[in-house]
């Protein structure tokens, strides 16, 4: 009966239920999506680490971002090749460079020198042009999703970099970092050519682990051979790179204020409607009180229904949740909803949600079952 | 009226609500005092309020007292004390000094939640203005003592229905509080207060809000059920029309019996 009593009452007003409902989705879409937003903007920052394909990182002593690199000298790659465990070893080379776009201006780019036949560092992959595109004379590949800031380049179009004329050879989908400075891949000896640069010189050395060889042994190897470098596994540099981001720009705290400050209004919307359905009730509840409902029971029918409330404004927030991820994640705005945010998001609110009925269990613990004589 | 029987209250046994089956009769469990054979018995109630800072008496030293199967009226002027009266002996709230003995047993020591149980199982109460549940059928609303006591809701409903049928309401069963008529609400809560045969139901003002033709009619069932249960009635009213169904009549005034 109680629980027919709660949900009959609950159902009844259908206006506030909605109101209530619509407090509910409004914060789980809201931090959902706020949060996808932030985990896609700033896993941005380690694109280049993720898909690199290589087990460790080597660079400069200190090295805390992957688009900031120091050269480091490249003959090392031979000492690293001798390391027990080292499959495979390749340089990286990282420069910012000037491309001259058709109207006359210039755009800054990062140009990603990498070596010929590996896959180390290839983090694009050619969703437009030949896949081996790379290996052609003089040709770089570019992202759709830097058309806007490079001027709709075309497959084949030619192209001024660094004052060199390169050929735009292919294009790849969603390889983007954290600054607006589009990637520029190219094969590394035309990288050093472009870039004018030292060729003993290089960015990174990236290294593929043989099959079952201990990655932090092999890390710790190379350390003692190369005191001056830092050497890291591709995890602890990706999620450094995206650490230097976020503390960097003040970017979590923003965004996390952000966030908060929807999921608070949300649960005030919440916790308001709760209320205002209590208060709105206060009369029928001091008549149960008078004909023997316990205030016990009366406070199990109050937190049934933010319960009911709580569990299908979830439910319809996790949908539209689901429904907006898919409509509108993009490449450019990526929105990454790990499991984790869902599971933590709904059970953060349901527990709000038991919270905002304890407000308007206040109200009814002063009822005075005296008053449903005395209207 | 002054102060008495302040001897006895250490004699006098202290009750602890008694768990009473649905559908028992509503003496069965009770043990009868031998003190005293009243339903309900009030010595020396006092009660008063603070308003602005003063303590004004609203109840005098009240000695009352109502037996089985009798109908009491409290009749008197607006704000001379019936309502507050009504509330302490349906022990909604408590006196300041006094004594209130249901079945011979004091229960004006009672803990909320002993005081609550007793006005669940041995109460009913009727309200001037209904107070019945919005969202729920008149079925439903009539359902609620029995459920409160542990009646599965689908029994609830048929006893519910067969006493709303017996008060004229068969085609009311499923209708919502909303869209019905006062004099009908009045029956829905007089069926709610009735239904689980309690052994003293406490009616303030119960056709104040109706026509005299549903007052009557109201009036007239109430009558015939308190008479079948054989509960005891106390019922607040200015209204001389209902007069005949009363078997004594109590005026009040100022916090006092006449
Ligand atoms: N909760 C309260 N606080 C203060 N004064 C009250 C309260 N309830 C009733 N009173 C006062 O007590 C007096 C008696 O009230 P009541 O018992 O409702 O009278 P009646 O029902 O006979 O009209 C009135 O003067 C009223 O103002
Ligand atoms: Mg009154």
């Amino acid at each position: 009966m109680r629980w027919n009593l709660a949900y009959r009452t609950l159902f009844h007003d259908r206006g506030k239920l909605i109101a209530g409902l619509v407090g509910v989705i409004f914060s789980v879409v809201l931090v959902n999506i706020q949060g996808g937003l932030f985990f896609g903007l700033v896993n941005k920052a380690s694109m280049l680490v993720d898909r690199s394909n290589a087990d460790i990182w080597i660079g400069h002593r200190g090295m805390h971002n992957v688009d900031f690199a120091h050269p480091i000298p490249e003959r090392y790659r031979y000492t690293v090749a001798g390391v027990e465990g080292v499959a495979e070893v390749q340089p990286l080379k990282l420069q910012f460079v000037n491309m001259a776009l058709p109207g006359g201006k210039y755009q800054q780019v990062l140009l990603v020198g990498v070596a010929e036949s590996t896959n180390l560092g290839r983090a694009y992959s050619i969703v437009d042009g030949p896949q081996d595109a790379i290996n052609r004379n003089d040709a770089i590949i570019l992202d759709r999703c830097d058309d806007d800031k490079l001027d709709s380049p075309q497959v084949g179009e030619l192209r001024e970099v660094n004052g060199r004329r390169v050929r735009v050879a292919g294009k790849s989908n969603g390889i983007l970092n954290f600054l607006v400075t589009p990637y520029v891949f190219a094969n590394y000896d035309d990288a050093i050519e472009i870039g004018g640069s030292n060729p003993d010189e290089t960015s990174y050395l990236l290294v593929r682990l043989a099959p079952n060889a201990d990655c932090q042994r092999v890390c710790r190897d190379i350390r003692t051979l190369l005191p001056e470098l830092d050497v890291m596994t591709s995890d602890q540099y990706a999620s450094l790179s995206i650490n230097h981001w976020i503390t960097r720009t003040g970017l979590g705290l923003s965004f996390g204020a952000a966030t908060l400050l929807g999921l608070l209004v949300g649960l005030v919307m919440v916790g308001q409607t709760l209320y205002a359905m209590v208060l709105d009730r206060v009369g029928e509840y001091a008549t149960l009180r008078a004909i023997g409902l316990g205030e016990r029971e009366l406070l199990s029918i109050l937190a049934f229904q933010s319960a009911l409330v709580a569990s299908i404004g979830i439910a319809i927030g996790m949908v539209i949740t689901i429904i907006l991820k898919t409509l509108l994640s993009s490449p450019k705005a990526t929105i990454e909803i790990p499991l984790m945010l869902y599971v933590g998001c709904g059970v953060l609110i349901f527990a709000i949600c038991l919270f905002a009925a304890g407000l308007p269990y206040l109200r009814v613990r002063r009822i005075d079952p005296h008053t449903a004589l005395q209207s | 009226m002054t102060t008495t029987n302040t001897g006895t209250t250490a004699s006098t046994p202290t009750d602890v609500p008694v768990g009473v089956q649905p559908g028992q009769g509503p003496a069965s469990g009770q043990k009868t005092s031998a003190i005293t054979n009243h339903a309900l018995e009030a010595k020396a109630i006092a009660k008063s309020y603070v308003i602005g800072g003063q303590s004004r008496p609203v109840l005098d030293g009240i000695d009352f007292h109502v037996d089985p199967g009798e109908c009491v009226f409290l009749a008197g002027p607006s704000g001379s004390g019936k309502t507050t009266l009504l509330s302490i002996l349906g022990l909604l709230l408590t006196s300041d000094s006094g004594q209130l003995l249901l079945k011979g047993r004091r229960v004006d020591r009672l803990t909320e939640v002993e005081r609550t149980l007793v006005r669940r199982e041995r109460i009913g109460f009727v309200f001037q203005r209904f107070q019945l549940i919005n969202g729920l059928t008149a079925e439903d609303n009539v359902s609620i003592p029995l459920t409160m006591d542990g009646m599965p809701l689908r029994e609830a409903r048929d006893r519910a229905g067969a006493l709303l049928c017996r008060m004229g309401l068969e085609d009311h069963r499923k209708a919502l509080p909303t869209s019905m008529s006062p004099g009908q609400c009045q029956r829905v809560a007089l069926a709610r207060a009735v239904i689980n045969e309690p052994e003293l139901i406490l009616a303030d003002e119960p056709t104040a809000a109706l026509d005299g033709k549903s007052g009557q009619a109201v009036m007239e069932l109430l009558h015939q059920l308190t008479k079948e249960f054989a509960s005891s009635t106390v019922v607040v009213t200015h209204d001389p029309r209902i007069y005949q169904y009363a078997d004594r009549i109590c005026e009040m005034e100022n916090g006092k019996f006449k």
